[in-house]
């Protein structure tokens, strides 16, 4: 625009304009010397490096380089200094201890490698959970090796943590922040002696707080009979139980020894031709409530009524009335639970249960009181509303208040207020977050403690590794706060003087009861409450303590009186019934969330919705379609049915407000779930410092948690709103199809009890085949010629009686078998590697019966729906069958997959190419792929994984790893790995015999499925063997195996499920066979 | 025709100096006869005592006191009686023996009922063998990694005798072929001189060869792909030796992989010499899968005492002070611990499970049948592949029947393996199902 100044861009420019554009020219400013050496003839070829010297060279290198790599890397072998004499390389060591986080207790057998703690196993000497673990127990020796655990004592300062300090500076520094302050110690249930009396030396006040409170039993059994205990239950006497919203066999109490005797009044034989009635009145579709055989979905707020007319014995209800009737005619044998903590409720059922004989026969032991759930809401929320800001200094240990306590307390605002603040967590978790240090307690696998679960009933906890990080176990830690320099392995010896002052030799009785990790005294003959004053023992002399208005040791103090049965009935009278009713309960896997940082738990399906990596809101499917959600429907008005193919879709997310907390989850759509409830699992959404694991998954729903009446913490029947959203959200559910489509009877058989009497036993079916010789059963039809089982012919039998779905085993086999954790992604990929599924069947409406009803295309649509409403529910675990005539093996191109001659389908994966022919031809899918190397596997999956680039599998963390079982080989990238049934525990059990030069026993070897069952269910042992237990139940009248018509002869069998429920009617007698079908089609 | 040259030799020497060719090949026969027989005179001069000891005898003997698998060989000829019994013992000790002979019985007892393997060697041997041991105690002197076991010695002559033979014939080959030539060019000179002319100018010999392969291209062709193929086979095999631990010498033994160890551990002097027994160092072998390296400790329960090895002095045994944390000035514990990084020389893949007490104590296998003679071994060498043709192998030869009777474990299988093969009276590993996948990889 006519600006014709001129700009130069530099002196140079200026000054020499035309020797300045052509040195412009030039692609570098400065001259490259190339002509110095390209440019000159005899300069190359003068060269000493000629252009042949240089491919000379090349090629030499490259040949050096490829022979050099081609050396097998040199292996070093590093032996111990000094060998420990306990250790032989190659040999597992074997520890009783016990597992108690405040919620499950369980007693176990640590199993060692090279001084590794690689896996859990119950110990059959406990009364309490006589040899079964559940999952959670189960993974809780992979939590040791958390690397998100912290490393040593650190201090907040702002947001900031500090660097891992050394013990002694933090004992200086919190000794003198504690110097004359009123402190007080929060604790979740502490069931040792030694740590009460720890807890006691401290001189602090102890409150005692559960995230999961049972305070409600307690009150009402103060209320009934003047003593303030929760008491043992014992499921194997009654011939009716009924459970109102109490999911015993996964959570309630003590689920480990509730499902053992649950199970031994199911099982049913020849010689015992009875089993236990169970029904079940819940909101939320629970794993009790699955196995029940009358379920009766209720809203959370009609429990209490449902209770009060079971008491006066009436009701308009044909459901209650059924199980009134029941009751009735069980008197003595009968056995009411409830899984409310509402103490007017549990007041109203103390009475139920005292009227039906309960607690005379024993069904119901208040002598024997459970310990294990001392938590006190009432006196915690007063504590925390009134005392908590005056006091000088809090600790908190073993709890997790800011994460488990309802929003309505303010925790995380009195807590501000408080000067001096400690954790004892194991690293920054939302309660430690907010306090001033974390004093890192150490695993228990690390640490020396005692238990008393029951009266009279002792075990012990010895630590099976040296602590990891540098951490320091609290008992210690409080000890030396207290000024004894005793460790707690001395103080609990003296402890024991006192406790067990009966015992002459305390050195062999302590080796003895360590040995076993159990102390079992005869009934009646619990041990002397030790007086306070005589454990002066373990005080340092310098300190003589007055010891006189010290609280008895032992003693679970439970302050409150109870509730007499008019309040509660006129507390009852007031529950409201809300339009929606939120359920926050225990998800199987999850618990309290105290080891939401696992990922063997985290990609545990749950055993109900089959849903890893998170939590849902769990809603009825009319009330999806109420509230204008997608979910998974199809159809119009009330004729809707649940699409199971579309779980792999997005879910839609909702915005859940309870107790003005929100929670944005996705919607599932939950099959028997109460109309106008909603459920959602506690123990997901963790802060982010809680670990890379648990980092983004889920919502939190503790916040949501209410008070009732009884000034109880209230699960259930909260009021909630739910507000639809524009979001989605991806899950990763490992069965997205849920029912049987009628083929139960080559699936699994179930008959009634009246049935099975009937028929005296002989109850299985087998399918009739057509041949050339006219009709057989499939059994007698063989393709294929039998091999040879020279020696043993192993066989596993699955009793569908006794399996309650609880998903033990998946864990277990995990810890076994090395079996890789995937990930939400792949999971949802259906890439999940788990050898052992649990397979969930829902009933559905509509049979092959029907098809004249509807045609194929709809007829197929309606089948795959389950009956909504109220859907029966059936378990099946599912893993290689070990067919005789294996289909996976004709495919194999490279016979990777082979088999042996004791009947084992073997893989050996060093052979395997990862054609997945075998896979293909499997008809019971279950032959994972190694899709990846999963070892090192990072796949950044932006909002499907919850913590992008972060891989969950524990073999890829340093500290994971030391969690792996060095018989199993960890299997790469490209092979196929299935259920190898234990072959490594099978070498190992032979080898055992063969040094002993005699016959192996029945039993000796267990796999790990069928050792951790908590009931039985699962039976391992060598058919070839006519006495054992095995060959036993081949030969019973229950034995079916899973698509017995394929003809793949699987050493894999069940026991047909029997249920305790009235023949039903109409077309639900109908679904499945085909000769029923036919018969009824002809019928029509 | 042979007759006529040899006799026109004199002849033509004498005629003209020409006759140089026929006299180098006369000589040269000569000396290839003298040198053929004059090895043989080297050989037999050296079949003596000690020779033969080495060879035949030391595996089970020592040339002192000191008993091994047999009798040490000191003082022998003044135990055992005179006359023929030493010939007839070392013969054929069996028949000695089932004769009822006393003495000879009285040896088999004592040294557990174990015949001694029968030789042959003639009867000057034996008395060569026996006074040379007689007069112990003999120090052998081992060559240090050598493999000096009787399997390996054998196979160390025998290799050596095949390059020995191999060198002569190379150097009889080109004797061969510059005398073959010289003959064609002076029987050419010879015919042109008849002829009367010129003698042909003496060619350089590589000129002479280029001349030659110029003139056979599809000779030399040929030989040329044949040898490019030999190098390409011989490579190929040796590649395939790179990083495999033990490769094969010869058919059936095995050589290799030897890495030099943090403390110049000597088996052969530990378990050869002192004759300490496996099991007091690798002492989980019947206990565990692994046989175990042993911890420092170990050592000590010696060493404490023996602060001075044989051959390498105070060097090595300082090294184990070292790693246990001792002091030997003060006699006391340091408390310095620092482990040992042993080479690890027998080393199975991650996805092989192997049980050294199922090997031991079920299959009551000897620790050599895999690892090789180590008392002959100072630093450890694997002697066997350790690949899993070679562990099938012996899966599928060896007899377990004796085992399967003795172990009432194996009592039902065993019935059932009878009954089924009525004929066999064998059976091995692989029988019980030994070759399955599973038994070894899971």
């Amino acid at each position: 625009m006519g600006n014709e100044k001129k700009y130069w861009r530099g002196i140079g420019q200026f000054a020499d304009e035309q020797a300045y554009a052509q040195a412009h020219q030039n692609e570098f400013a400065e001259h490259v010397p190339v002509d110095q050496f390209l440019g000159d003839n005899s300069a190359m070829q003068d060269a000493g490096t000629s252009r042949r010297d240089f491919l000379k060279f090349l090629g030499f290198s490259a040949a050096a380089v490829t022979l050099a790599a081609c050396e097998t890397p040199v292996m070093n072998a590093i032996p111990y200094v000094v060998r420990p004499d306990e250790i032989i390389p190659g040999e597992a060591n074997w520890y009783a201890s016990t597992f108690f986080d405040g919620n499950d207790y369980c007693s176990v057998l640590v199993k060692t490698r090279e001084g590794r703690p690689i896996k859990l196993e119950g110990n059959a000497m406990s009364k309490v959970t006589g040899g079964g673990v559940n999952a959670r127990a189960h993974a809780s020796v992979l939590s040791l090796y958390d690397s998100g655990r912290a490393c040593g004592p650190m201090k907040r300062t702002g947001d900031k943590w500090s660097d891992p300090m050394s013990w002694t500076d933090a004992d200086n520094a919190i000794g003198k922040a504690l110097g004359g302050k009123t402190v007080a110690i929060v604790t979740s249930t502490i069931t040792s002696p030694s740590t009460l009396a720890v807890i006691r030396e401290f001189k602090a006040k102890h409150i005692v707080y559960d995230a999961i409170s049972y305070s409600g039993i307690a009150k009402a059994h103060a209320g009934t009979f003047g003593a303030s205990v929760i008491p043992t239950y014992h499921f194997d006497k009654a011939d009716v139980i009924v459970s109102l919203g109490a999911d015993f066999l996964a959570n309630w109490l003590s689920p480990i020894e509730h499902s053992r005797q649950y199970a031994m009044g199911r099982k049913v034989s020849k010689d015992k031709m009875k089993m236990s009635r169970h029904f079940q009145f819940e909101a939320i579709m629970s794993l009790t409530g699955a196995n029940a055989d009358e379920r009766f979905p209720v809203k959370p707020s009609k429990l209490g009524k449902i209770a009060l007319e079971m008491l006066s014995g009436t009701s308009s209800d044909a459901g209650v009335k059924k199980a009134i009737d029941a009751l009735k005619g069980a008197q003595g044998k009968a056995l009411v639970v409830c899984g409310s903590n509402d103490p007017a409720i549990q007041r109203v059922v103390c009475e139920i249960n005292k009227n039906l004989g309960a607690y005379e026969s024993k069904i119901i032991d208040i002598d024997i009181p459970d310990n294990t759930h001392q938590g006190d809401d009432e006196t915690f929320a007063k504590f925390v509303k009134e005392e908590m800001s005056g006091m000088g200094a809090v600790i908190f240990y073993g709890c997790n208040p800011a994460y488990t306590a309802p929003k309505s307390l303010g925790f995380a605002e009195k807590l501000s207020k408080v000067p001096v603040k400690i954790s004892f967590a194991d690293r920054a978790d939302e309660t430690a977050s907010l306090c001033d240090w974390i004093c890192p307690d150490s695993h228990y696998l690390e640490s020396w403690n005692d238990h008393n679960p029951r009266k009279g009933e002792y075990s012990t906890q010895q630590p099976a590794i040296r602590p990891i990080f540098n951490t320091r176990q609290a008992q210690d830690t409080l000890l030396k706060w207290s000024g004894n320099n005793n460790s707690y392995y001395i103080y609990m010896q003296n402890t024991w003087k006192v406790l067990f002052n009966n015992v002459a030799d305390h050195s062999s009785f302590w080796n003895q009861s360590v040995h076993d990790g159990i102390i079992s005294l005869p009934t009646g003959s619990a041990p002397e409450i030790p007086a306070a004053d005589s454990l002066a023992v373990n005080k340092p002399a310098a300190k003589p303590e007055p010891a006189k208005d010290e609280a008895p040791v032992e003693a679970p103090v439970t302050t409150g009186n109870g509730i007499t049965l008019d309040e509660a009935k006129s507390a009852i009278a007031g529950i409201k019934e809300a339009t929606l009713e939120l359920v926050v309960f225990q998800s199987t896997a999850m618990g309290n969330g105290s080891q939401s940082n696992n990922p063997w738990l985290q990609e545990m399906p749950d055993p109900i919705t089959k849903i890893t990596w998170d939590n849902v809101v769990t809603m009825h499917p009319m009330d999806v379609k109420a509230n204008k959600l997608f979910g998974l429907l199809e159809g119009e008005g009330e004729d809707i049915t649940v699409r199971f193919d579309q779980m792999e879709d997005q879910l839609d997310i909702v915005t859940v407000s309870a107790n003005g907390h929100d929670m944005k989850l996705p919607v599932w759509v939950q099959p028997g779930q109460a109309r106008g409830t909603i459920g959602i699992a506690m123990g997901y959404g963790r802060s982010d410092s809680f670990g890379n694991t648990s980092k983004g998954v889920g919502a939190n729903a503790f916040p949501a948690l209410g008070m009732t009446s009884g000034k109880t913490m209230s699960y259930e029947g909260i009021e909630a709103k739910i507000t639809p959203t524009e979001e989605k959200h991806w899950i990763a559910c490992t069965q997205t199809h849920g029912t049987m489509m009628g083929r139960n009877e080559h699936i699994i058989q179930e008959v009634t009890i009246a049935e099975y009497v009937s028929k005296k036993g002989q109850v299985s079916e087998s399918e009739m085949l057509h041949t050339y010789a006219g009709e057989k059963r499939a059994e007698e039809v063989n393709l294929w010629e039998d091999h040879d089982r020279p020696g043993h012919q192993w066989a596993m039998a699955i009793d569908l009686n006794a399996c309650t779905g609880c998903g033990a085993c998946v864990v277990s086999c995990n810890a076994e078998n090395n079996v890789h954790v995937v990930g939400k992604d792949e999971v949802r990929r259906s890439r999940e590697m788990h050898w052992i599924r649990i397979d969930r069947y829902y009933s559905s409406d509509t049979t092959p019966a029907d098809s004249d009803k509807y045609g194929t295309k709809e007829l197929y649509r309606l089948m795959e729906s389950p009956t909504f409403d109220n859907p029966k529910v059936m378990f099946q675990p599912m893993m290689c069958q070990h067919c005789n005539h294996a289909p996976c093996e004709t495919v194999c191109p490279v016979l990777a997959t082979n088999h042996s001659s004791e009947g084992l389908n073997q893989m050996a994966y060093n052979r395997c190419v990862g054609t997945r022919y075998c896979a293909n031809n499997c008809p019971y899918k279950v032959r994972r792929f190694n899709w990846f190397n999963y070892v090192g596997y990072h796949r950044p999956m932006e909002g499907i994984n919850q913590n992008p680039g972060h891989n969950p599998n524990p073999i890829a963390d340093d500290y994971g790893r030391m969690v792996l079982n060095p018989d199993v080989v960890v299997r790469s990238r490209g092979v196929m790995e299935k259920c190898s049934m234990c072959q490594q525990r099978i070498q190992a059990g032979k080898l055992e015999a063969k040094k002993a030069g005699k016959a192996l026993d029945d039993g000796a070897i267990q796999t790990a499925c069928s050792q951790s069952c908590p009931t039985n269910a699962i039976v391992f042992g060598d058919i070839n063997d006519e006495t054992s237990l095995i060959a036993q139940m081949l030969h019973d009248g229950r034995k079916f195996e899973v698509m017995e018509q394929v003809g793949a002869r699987p050493s894999v069998f069940y026991m047909t499920k029997v249920w305790n429920r009235e023949e039903e009617a109409g077309p639900e007698k109908a679904k499945g066979g085909h000769g029923e079908e036919k018969k009824e089609a002809a019928h029509h | 025709m042979r007759e006529n040259q040899t006799e026109a030799q004199p002849e033509t020497d004498m005629r003209n100096g020409t006759s140089l060719p026929q006299r180098r090949v006369f000589v040269i026969l000569f000396f290839l006869a003298a040198f053929t027989l004059f090895g043989t005179n080297v050989a037999s001069a050296q079949a003596n005592g000690e020779a033969i000891f080495d060879q035949k005898c030391a595996s089970c003997h020592m040339a002192s006191d000191e008993k091994s698998t047999g009798p040490g060989l000191m003082g022998v000829l003044s135990r055992i009686p005179k006359g023929d019994w030493k010939y007839k013992w070392v013969t054929n000790s069996s028949a000695l023996i089932a004769s009822g002979d006393a003495y000879a019985n009285k040896i088999f007892k004592d040294y557990n009922s174990v015949a001694m393997t029968a030789q042959s060697l003639s009867n000057e041997e034996i008395d060569a063998v026996l006074a040379w041991a007689d007069t112990g105690p003999r120090k052998k002197a081992t060559v240090a990694g050598g493999p000096t076991g009787p399997v390996a010695a054998a196979e160390d002559t025998g290799s050596g005798d095949a390059i020995y033979i191999a060198v002569i014939l190379l150097i009889v080959l080109i004797l061969l072929i510059s005398v073959l030539r010289f003959t064609r060019i002076n029987l050419r000179n010879a015919v042109r001189e008849r002829d009367g002319l010129d003698e042909e100018p003496a060619q350089p010999f590589f000129v002479a060869a280029r001349r030659w392969m110029d003139e056979n291209k599809t000779k030399v062709g040929l030989i040329g792909i044949f040898l490019v193929c030999l190098f390409v086979r011989w490579s190929w095999y040796e590649l395939k030796d790179i990083g495999v631990y033990a490769h094969e010498v010869k058919p059936g033994v095995w050589k290799g992989y030897h890495p030099d160890q943090p403390i110049k551990f000597s088996h052969r002097i530990h378990a050869g010499d002192n004759k300490i027994s496996c099991q007091y160092c690798h002492n989980t072998v019947e206990k565990s899968k692994t046989a175990s390296i042993p911890s420092a400790n170990v050592c000590m329960n010696c060493h404490k005492a023996i602060k001075s090895g044989a051959e390498t002095g105070k060097e090595e045994i300082a090294k184990i002070y070292a790693a246990v944390g001792w002091d030997p000035e003060k006699m006391q514990y340091t408390g310095k611990e620092q482990p040992i990084q042993w080479v690890k020389v027998h080393n199975l893949a991650d996805f092989v499970f192997f049980s050294h007490q199922q090997h031991v104590v079920v299959g009551k296998q000897e620790c050599a049948s895999c690892h090789g003679d180590v008392t002959k071994m100072d630093a450890v060498e694997q002697q066997r592949p350790l690949t899993m043709g070679w562990c099938v192998e012996c899966h599928r030869t060896t007899d377990i029947t004796k085992n399967m009777e003795s172990n009432k474990y194996y009592e039902r299988m065993h019935e059932n393996l009878k009954h089924k093969y009525k004929d066999q009276t064998k059976f091995t590993v692989e029988s019980i199902g030994g070759l399955e996948c599973g038994r070894c990889h899971y």
